[in-house]
């Protein structure tokens, strides 16, 4: 077992589909400086940065080294995660793991992408030479697949996943960084959105988006300190699954990269009901149907339950179990900081600082990391050490 | 100062590049690429372990970490677990262009092969696709030993 870590500081750019404000080193400096305001400290005070970013994506070798001086990594201990989808929550996770080494005391964590520097579709084709990049047909191709088993092994309706899409939208209106805030879209809307690959229309599909976001992690000593409200971590595991698609039996049904990191992440903390004793999840939702599945994975549910919650409204903003009151992964995706949003608005939550976003008494928080085919990350937020 | 500059006045650096990669196909790729090529048949390699017959072949079995080791034809027949139709006019990896649209996509399991693989189906209409349909590989008559030399899956009556 590590040493008590808390996250005491979060700090958010404003995303959108192009930044061209701006460029990445401004974009990282700016979640950055955003963070440690938050966490009322200096960049003397942190002794290891972590970044996290798809380079592929820009097209630009090496972000650590051009943007990582933005980040306040210059002469500190510094490392960089690229893990697909999961480098957000998994940048996340080792900037906790450095911390709770006890090797560290402060760390910031900033994950950052800007697609519109470069071209994302490109990026996703720069996959394994020899077999997939002739085939592959990005994540919405490769996530269209998965989708048609899906439908035909849970009985998942179109309507269904459009009401998912309606409520991420709408949520994102109460978060002020969100990119696709859309407080009228109708289920109609989505489902006469123009259509990528059958059955995934644009709307049910997250977007691209330029953004970054940082975490401030600290020792226990220091997070009692200098927070009122620490977010404590006291879970955050890791899971990889096989290397081809086709090697994922029923992608979305089964998801064990997910389920096995949640089984794990609760018996460490204990949890038995998530449903229940979580009192909100900011999970990574590539696409609408990909969210109704990661509630039966992540146990919210039985499987085959997952569409009936998002029926039953049980994941809105004033539900059982509000699922992204920041409007999630499919209303805000910079790759790279994706992840780190889902755990720097956990975190947000149990601070208390989620402005117009709030839930009213967080006390655990949910965050997790999706990437690649299939890998999975979770991480468990509580207001108390233990 | 640059949010209040109109969008059409910042100053973009656009550059455009043409890269050219070689990519050693390695002891396993190798063979299968041959036998695909020389042949016209799909090789699998087994895990001595678990007994999945693994498409593409690979030196590891992942979820045993033991070497493979048989070789075993499979299909050229086999089984649509997953499909899609493409709209959008994704890049192809191999060649830097866009994929004429809409055409279909598929996980095919080939008999005798417990992966699916992923590739081009020959139907494009989704309501002509299921799961359960059946399929088989259409090779090029001029091979290369790379993925394409399978063409696409064309949807059998059986």
């Amino acid at each position: 077992m590590g040493k008590r870590v808390a996250i005491i500081g979060t700090g958010q750019t404003n995303h959108c589909s192009s930044r061209e404000d701006v460029n990445e080193m401004e974009l990282v400096y700016e979640a950055a400086s955003a963070a440690l305001k938050d966490a009322e400290m200096t960049i003397a005070e942190i002794d290891a940065v972590v970044l996290a970013n798809m380079e592929l994506f820009e097209g630009r070798a090496l972000p650590d080294m051009w943007c990582g001086e933005g980040g306040g990594a210059f002469m500190k201990h510094s490392f960089k995660i690229s893990t697909g989808g999961t480098s957000g929550t998994s940048g996340a996770i080792s900037g906790y793991y450095h911390a709770a080494s006890g090797l560290f005391d402060r760390v910031m964590v900033v994950g950052f992408e800007k697609h519109s520097d470069g071209n994302t579709s490109a990026g996703m084709a720069l996959t394994d030479p020899f077999w997939d990049r002739h085939i592959a047909a990005a994540a919405i191709g490769n996530f269209a697949l998965s989708v048609s088993e899906y439908m035909v092994d849970r009985g998942v309706t179109e309507e269904q996943s459009a009401k998912v899409a309606v409520k991420a939208r709408r949520n994102a209106c109460n978060n002020p960084h969100a990119h696709l805030q859309m407080p009228d879209l109708t289920i109609k809307d989505v489902l006469e959105s123009p259509m990528l690959a059958y059955p995934v229309h644009r709307l049910e599909m997250c977007p691209q988006s330029d953004g970054a976001c940082a975490i401030i992690f600290a020792s226990e000593e220091i997070a009692k300190k200098r927070c009122p409200r620490p977010a404590w971590v006291r879970a955050a595991v890791t899971r990889h699954d096989h290397i081809y698609l086709g090697e994922v039996k029923n992608r979305l049904s089964t998801m064990r990269s997910l389920r096995e990191a949640a089984r794990v992440a609760y018996e460490t903390v204990g949890i038995k009901e998530p449903l229940k004793e979580f009192d909100v999840a900011e999970i990574y939702d590539p696409l609408t149907y990909a969210e109704i599945a990661w509630y039966e994975a992540l146990g919210f549910c039985e499987n085959g339950e997952g569409a009936g919650m998002i029926d039953d409204g049980i994941t809105l903003m004033d539900g059982e179990l509000p699922v992204n009151p920041s409007g999630g992964v499919i209303s805000t995706n910079p790759v790279g900081a994706s992840g780190t949003i889902r755990v720097a608005e956990a975190a947000l939550q149990i601070h208390g600082r989620g402005g117009k976003r709030q839930i009213p008494d967080v006390n655990l928080a949910l965050a997790t990391g999706y990437g690649v085919y299939c890998w999975s990350d979770v991480v468990i937020l509580s207001s108390r050490p233990d | 100062m640059n949010r209040n500059r109109e969008r059409e006045e910042l100053i973009r650096i656009p550059i455009q590049m043409n890269l050219q990669y070689r990519f050693p196909a390695g002891v396993h790729y190798e063979r299968f690429f041959r036998e695909l090529k020389e042949i016209g048949r799909i090789m699998g390699v087994r895990c001595p372990e678990c007994e999945r017959v693994l498409v593409p072949p690979r030196p590891v079995c992942g979820e045993c970490f033991t070497r493979t080791g048989e070789w075993v034809e499979v299909g050229p027949k086999g089984t649509v677990v997953a499909h899609t139709s493409i709209y959008f006019p994704f890049i192809d990896g191999s060649t830097g262009k866009a994929r004429p649209i809409p055409y279909g996509a598929g996980l095919i399991q080939l008999d005798g092969a417990y992966s699916a693989i992923n590739h081009i189906l020959e139907e494009g209409d989704p309501d002509k696709l299921h799961i359960g349909m059946r399929v088989e590989a259409v090779l090029k008559e001029e091979r290369e030993g790379n993925i394409g030399d399978i063409l696409y899956f064309k949807t059998i009556e059986e």
